[in-house]
């Protein structure tokens, strides 16, 4: 479980005519981004970002617009090239890579899902679901098979034959996820997804999305602009703001801990009653006076959904235990204020 | 979060429309930076201006009004400077004619004229008498001379009497113009003060001295010769007509030649030059299209006509449906029965040569400059340049390189139907979506086959039209290669028109319309059937 398959290491982009000058003054002088601006007349888009992600995980990088996030997931197949730092592929250093060795790389090892779909609209959703075979020249009969099967798996059957434009957004779209399976690749790169489809249906394709995924065991970048579906979606979330990761980790992590204002403003809005774990907001045992007997117990990875069930039918705090070991108790206070977000 | 938090984060306190006060500082800042020189006065006139609630104007600007263009050029105004300077000359044309213009000199010419004649006439009279001959004839010819002139001196002097009332005009026009620049030279600024709060960069503002310089040159140099030639009766013979023998004698030493003859003799010897030089090549060229001109006259002349018609009309049946199919019959009928069938043939073959030639070499072209911008800047003026090039112009060159007949001809027509196909490629090409193209390089597709998957096939309904185009352009181009020797219908309008051969030249011109319309719908319900 714990392979890496994708490790970014200090990764830098300027955009800009005079980009590597401006590299060169951000490591020597340290300059700021406004700086390089007015300096060079150059952007950054990203600036020393820097993570790993190991194989079967899904890793959400999140930010707003222009948060640099949707630079940042085409490094890893190199449609942009970085000013610097260094970029790993399953054990491949993907800068280093001959032009054919590349365009090998991409359509065997990696698949990718875009915004606005991408697909051909000249072509059967068949020949698109096929034309990362079709690149690789597998003959049609064996790439009809596979883009019949890979369209079963985002449950397109009966619809081979249409073209994409005869299809609502999310069947297009899942047509595109389709795409980027057939070719049965190690690493899926999701470029804000669901970002252009309404809100039942982007759901509805999270959910089926998350199973396929865990089934497939793909390891997958998933770029999103909504904190609830990084939440929903991914294993790990990394937070953009302006070009920089400002905080990594789990969900849980994230909303209880958020490294700065900016994240905590974000989070601010998101329901802690699936997220927030018992764990992390249970008091030591010792701190509660009274008689224990008759009270509830639960794990202590109960999340707080669970821990309000039990606490409803009595008025006793809830026991946390770990193994069979009492480790803490939740009391009525406290789970109100853990249900807030942790507010003391 | 409550909502009482709510409001004191946002910090917004609502107002009604009508208690809203209007904030004068920020503006007062601003207009001084836009005009530099005269801040308060400005303000408050751009304050009245914004205050104005009609489209009539409600300031008056007197340094506007008495420095006239001079005020606009000085502001950066140039709109201003340019038409109020036409203005003015004008007015001042009509001033000057009142004061020292002569209105009446040409009845007065021709007054003198008339005298003279009289003269001439009484002389007449008085040397017939001598010969004793009745000299009444010539005296009833002075007398009516006589009585001429006089007309015409009335008429000169009326109109000299009236140049009082010119000059009156003229002055009654001044003051309108003056009073209209005063009163809309505020507005007029204004205008262009809210432009430069959006692109201050492109807009001018403040005064500089630099324009104020600018605008006194161009007074000086353009006023007063203006005036001057339209005032007085005879001026100058330098003004009337540019000295280009005198400047060419003066700087070839008078070797009897202009500047024109020397160069049209040089570009002449040049031509002549890569004629011979070149011979290989052009007559390679040559042969290349006549070959395909051959295998087109092939097909459709030689093969028997009634196979052609049958051919054709099964096209058009399979390409466009049943009624073009019938209309095609119809055309062909008419053509065949009108005695023009085999020139026709060879028409639709010289269309058919070109046409190849123009898609096999402008797509390419086309694809090209879609990719490159680069390159596409340096092509879009050769483009422009074979569009609207007169045909006339090309053809002589031709003559030079490729000498007459078909193949020449048809180099011609294709000289001038490129165009619109390598345009309508490369706009094709740069139109297709940039996110497409993106997808395919990420599932790993090679230039080759981004270029066959993705981009021809976006591209193609725009390369159709262009192909389209190009068609007609090649059509309406044959009539004019008759001119060096082309053959087919081209060649029938030509000799109805040196004979002016009303009857013949209409039918022939029918006959390139059928073709040009049989051609153009089959093509285009093809492309119709394809997307």
């Amino acid at each position: 479980m714990n392979e890496r398959v994708i490790k970014l290491d200090n990764v830098w982009k300027i955009f800009g005519e005079q980009s590597m000058a401006a590299m060169e003054a951000i490591k020597e002088r340290g300059i700021s981004k406004p700086e390089v601006l007015s300096e060079f007349g150059c952007v950054v888009g990203v600036q020393k970002a820097t993570f790993e992600v190991s194989k079967g995980e899904i890793f959400c990088i999140m930010g707003l617009s222009g948060s640099g996030k949707s630079t940042l997931v085409r490094h890893v197949n190199r449609l942009i090239e970085p000013t610097s730092g260094k970029i790993e592929v399953l054990g491949r250093e993907v800068g280093s890579l001959s032009n054919t060795e590349l365009r090998e790389m991409r359509a065997m090892q990696m698949g990718m899902v875009f915004q606005h779909m991408a697909l051909l609209p000249h072509r059967s959703v068949r020949d698109n679901v096929a034309y990362p075979l079709e690149i690789r020249n597998i003959p049609k009969s064996r790439r009809w098979a596979i883009s019949d099967h890979a369209l079963a798996l985002v449950d397109l059957v009966g619809y081979e034959d249409r073209l994409p434009r005869e299809l609502s957004g999310g069947m297009q779209q899942r047509v595109g996820i389709a795409r980027a399976l057939a070719s049965d690749p190690e690493i899926l790169l999701m470029d804000e997804p669901f970002s252009a489809l309404d809100p039942l249906i982007r759901l509805q394709l999270q959910d089926q999305f998350k199973a396929l995924v865990a089934e497939l065991q793909k390891t997958t970048l998933f770029i999103t602009h909504d904190l609830d579906e990084a939440i929903r979606i991914g294993h790990r979330i990394a937070i953009m703001k302006d070009g920089a990761i400002v905080q990594i980790g789990t969900a849980e992590e994230i909303v209880m801990n958020p490294a700065d204002e900016y994240v905590r403003e974000f989070v601010q809005g998101i329901s802690k009653l699936k997220l927030v774990k018992a764990h992390s907001i249970m008091e030591p045992i010792e701190s509660y006076q009274g008689n224990l007997e008759g009270a509830p117990v639960a794990d202590h990875k109960a999340d707080l959904d669970q821990i309000i069930d039990l606490a409803v039918d009595t008025d006793l705090p809830v026991i946390i235990t770990d193994g069979g070991n009492r480790v803490g108790l939740i009391t009525k206070p406290r789970l109100l204020r853990g249900i807030q977000g942790g507010k003391e | 979060m409550t909502s009482s938090a709510d409001e004191q984060n946002t910090g917004i306190s609502v107002k009604a429309a009508s208690d809203i006060e209007i904030d004068h500082e920020q503006l007062d800042k601003s207009i001084a930076d836009f005009v530099e020189k005269k801040p308060g006065y400005y303000q408050k006139a751009f304050h009245k201006v914004h205050a104005a609630t009609t489209s009539l104007p409600n300031t008056f600007n007197w340094a506007a009004a008495i420095l006239g263009p001079i005020w606009g050029g000085f502001r950066g105004v140039w709109g201003f400077f340019w038409g109020f300077l036409i203005l003015e000359m004008i007015v001042w044309v009509q001033m000057g004619r009142g004061i020292w213009g002569s209105p009446g000199a040409r009845f007065e010419e021709r007054a003198e004229a008339q005298l003279a004649r009289a003269d001439g006439f009484r002389k007449q009279a008085e040397e017939a008498l001598a010969a004793g001959e009745d000299a009444s004839r010539y005296e009833k010819l002075v007398e009516n001379m006589t009585l001429a002139a006089e007309r015409s001196m009335a008429e000169a002097q009326a109109l000299n009497d009236g140049k009082i009332f010119v000059l009156l005009t003229g002055l009654a026009i001044f003051l309108l113009v003056k009073l209209v620049q005063g009163f809309y030279a505020d507005r007029i600024y204004e205008r262009q003060y809210s432009r430069w709060r959006i692109d201050p960069e492109g807009t001018e503002s403040g005064v500089k001295s630099r324009n104020l310089v600018l605008s006194l040159v161009l007074v000086v140099l353009i006023a007063p010769l203006t005036i001057y030639k339209f005032t007085v009766e005879s001026p100058f013979e330098l003004l009337n007509e540019f000295p280009e023998k005198e400047i060419s004698t003066y700087f070839l030493e008078g070797d009897n030649e202009t500047f024109y003859t020397k160069t049209a003799t040089w570009l002449e010897d040049r031509i002549d030059a890569t004629a011979v030089a070149g011979q290989g090549i052009f007559d390679g060229l040559t042969a290349g299209v006549r070959s395909i001109l051959e295998a087109m006259t092939l097909a459709l002349i030689v093969t028997p006509w009634p196979v052609v018609m049958v051919v054709v009309c099964v096209i058009a049946w399979r390409a466009a449906g049943p009624r073009v199919s019938i209309f095609t019959g119809a055309a062909l009928a008419y053509v065949a029965l009108l005695g023009y069938w085999e020139v026709s043939m060879e028409t639709v073959a010289l269309v058919g040569a070109a046409v190849f030639l123009c898609v096999i070499i402008g797509i390419p072209l086309g694809i090209w400059f879609g990719k490159s911008q680069r390159a596409y800047k340096i092509a879009e003026p050769v483009l422009d340049l074979m569009q609207t090039l007169p045909a006339f112009v090309y053809l002589i060159p031709i003559i030079a390189f490729f000498g007459t007949g078909n193949p020449p001809g048809i180099l011609a027509t294709i000289i001038f139907g490129m165009p619109p196909v390598i345009r309508l490629t490369a706009l094709g090409m740069r139109g297709v979506p940039k996110t497409i193209i993106e997808a395919a390089e990420a599932f790993g597709a090679s230039k080759r086959q981004l270029l066959r998957d993705v981009e021809i096939p976006l591209a193609l309904p725009s390369i159709m039209t262009g192909v389209n185009q190009t068609i007609l352009m090649c059509l309406s181009m044959v009539v004019i290669i008759s001119l060096i020797g082309g053959g087919g219908l081209g060649q029938e309008i030509l000799l109805a028109l040196q004979y002016a051969a009303k009857g013949p030249g209409l039918l022939g011109g029918f006959a390139i319309l059928l073709c040009a319309m049989v051609i153009d719908r089959i093509v285009q319900g093809a492309f119709r059937r394809e997307t």
